[in-house]
């Protein structure tokens, strides 16, 4: 749900990035602040428990620059992915306006993967929103693993398990070396803006 | 593949698992480069490999521990609690008044209670929002474990003008309700109705309502209800919640436990503990199945449709 400001020209919004505990979220907005300085416009917050595991979210300012006119704010967030924050997954997506899902490649995840986009299914629901609706995007993470000879789930089979009906737009990554990091974004915030247009012409 | 070739691999596997935070997937091939080892008539002596794993499994098994003890829900800084209100209050159509509603509603659900308790009371001001900035600093006060807090409270408003006396009712009504499920029966002092004037409640505008928000479950105490531990208290964790339902996951060697549930039993009396209370209610079982995938394979999933009471 952007904030859209007439009067100061600026658009705000707001991205999530959901996935299962440990899939690499926040190594994910880690590599976006230490690389993309010029859009990161204030600190990176996080509220972490034991073992590094988000307690209840990161934060990280972006601002795009300016699009005909228009600031472009971003507000982004990764949630806990772990099972039992299920209601801090669901209050810190409120008002989202696209979702990045970090899945983990190593296939001892494979279920934890499906899970927790069930879980992202369930909870934009309970706001009224269908996963096939909203700017989504699916980034396949660790697979940097495979060269350490880690048994990895291949692309294909990852495709099928989680993207085979939503068809959205998908990533190989490595959130550690920042392969795919910052393409996995940038096609978030272009399809995000690209709805936005799409309600202004709508509404 | 020649066995020491497997256990190295199963090792490495494990150590990496451990290192990525990935701890029950490291646990379990640890295990199972031990039953390797054990069904291995020369490995099976060597005792400087057998206790070299064991070490990685008491490294393993108290990193385990101090995550399931690490406090749930710790006490942050106040720019970090502004930053939760101004999470949750991302929203171009709300008016002011129920996007700070909903920011120290999301204080008090992230445990930062004091600040909570705080912000109802200024909420208390708005005519709208009273009963339920009110409701909530009583929540807020029981789940600090201090009743008596909520009690005073209480009695504190039954003098205070700015609520009248339809409000005062709903309020007693609901705090005797939390206490009762606490155990607690308490008949709790009335606002006499004043004795000449009019009753200014015949007046009264429209309150918000609250949305029934479901709670985080970490675990439920069930009393065996079938079968031959009937009667005890069982403590299960809950390894799976979508919104009411929760799925626990019952292990192959369980059996006895598993055979208790069958789908559409109505089960009184569960206990339901979150991190920040405990919670008395029911369920339904909606389904029992066996987990055919995964490294869970044989395990039963229950799930429960839950009721709180
Ligand atoms: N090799 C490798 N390790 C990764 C990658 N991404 C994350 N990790 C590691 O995986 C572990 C978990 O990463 P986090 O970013 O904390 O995972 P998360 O998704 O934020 O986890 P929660 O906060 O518990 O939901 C850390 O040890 C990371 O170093 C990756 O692309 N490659
Ligand atoms: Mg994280």
């Amino acid at each position: 749900m952007a904030i859209f400001n007439i009067k100061k020209k600026e658009i705000e919004c707001k991205i999530v990035y959901y996935g299962p505990g440990r899939s690499g979220k926040t190594t994910n907005m880690e590599y976006l602040y230490k690389t993309y300085k010029k859009q990161v416009v204030g600190e990176m917050v996080s509220v972490d428990t034991e073992g590094d595991r988000t307690l209840f979210f990161d934060f990280l300012p972006m601002g795009l620059g300016q699009i005909k006119g228009f600031d472009i704010r971003v507000q982004v967030y990764t949630v806990p992915g772990q099972v039992q924050y299920s209601s801090t997954r669901k209050l810190v997506l409120k008002g989202v306006d696209g979702v990045i899902f970090v899945a983990d490649s190593l296939a001892v995840r494979r279920e934890k993967n499906m899970l927790s986009l069930k879980d992202l299914q369930h909870n934009l629901k309970e706001y009224g929103i269908n996963i096939l609706k909203i700017p989504l995007i699916m980034q396949h993470n660790k697979r940097d693993l495979a060269e350490q000879g880690l048994p990895l789930m291949s692309i294909e089979q990852m495709e099928r398990d989680l993207n085979r009906q939503l068809k959205v737009p998908s990533f190989s990554a490595s959130a550690i070396t920042g392969d795919g990091v910052g393409a996995t974004l940038k096609e978030c915030l272009k399809l995000t803006l690209l709805s936005f247009k799409k309600q202004f012409k709508s509404g | 593949m020649n066995i020491a070739k497997k256990i190295k691999i199963l090792l490495q596997e494990a150590e990496l698992y451990h290192s990525q935070g990935l701890l029950n997937e490291a646990m379990e091939k640890y295990n199972n480069a031990k039953e390797l080892i054990q069904s291995n008539e020369q490995l099976k002596t060597n005792q400087n490999l057998i206790n070299g794993i064991s070490k990685k499994i008491l490294a393993l098994k108290e990193d385990i521990n101090k995550i399931e003890k690490a406090p749930k829900k710790p006490e942050i800084s106040g720019k970090m609690q502004d930053l939760i209100k101004k999470m949750v209050s991302f929203s171009p159509d709300k008016n002011e008044d129920l996007k700070a509603l909903d920011g120290a509603i999301a204080l008090a659900k992230f445990g930062q209670i004091k600040r909570a308790i705080s912000e109802f009371n200024e909420l208390i001001k708005t005519d709208s929002l009273r009963i339920v900035a009110a409701k909530n600093m009583l929540r807020c006060h029981m789940a600090l474990s201090s009743m008596d807090e909520a009690v005073a409270q209480y009695e504190q408003w039954t003098s205070d003008q700015r609520f009248s006396t339809i409000q005062l009712d709903k309020l007693r009504v609901f705090l005797e309700n939390i206490l009762k499920k606490e155990g607690v029966e308490k008949k709790l002092p009335k606002r006499e109705p004043p004795k000449d004037s009019i009753d200014q409640d015949q007046v009264e505008g429209p309150d918000v309502e609250e949305d029934a928000d479901i709670i985080d479950i970490n675990s439920m105490g069930i009393t065996i209800y079938r079968g031959p531990n009937k009667g005890q208290v069982v403590e299960f964790k809950v390894k799976f919640q979508l919104g009411n339902k929760v799925s626990l996951l019952i292990p192959i060697r369980d059996k006895d436990l598993i055979d208790v549930f069958k789908v559409g039993d109505i089960i009184n009396d569960i206990q339901y503990y979150s991190a920040a209370a405990l919670y008395r209610g029911s369920g339904t079982v909606t389904s029992v199945k066996e987990i055919k995938i995964g490294p869970l394979r044989g395990d039963y999933c229950v799930d429960i449709k839950i009721l709180l009471k």
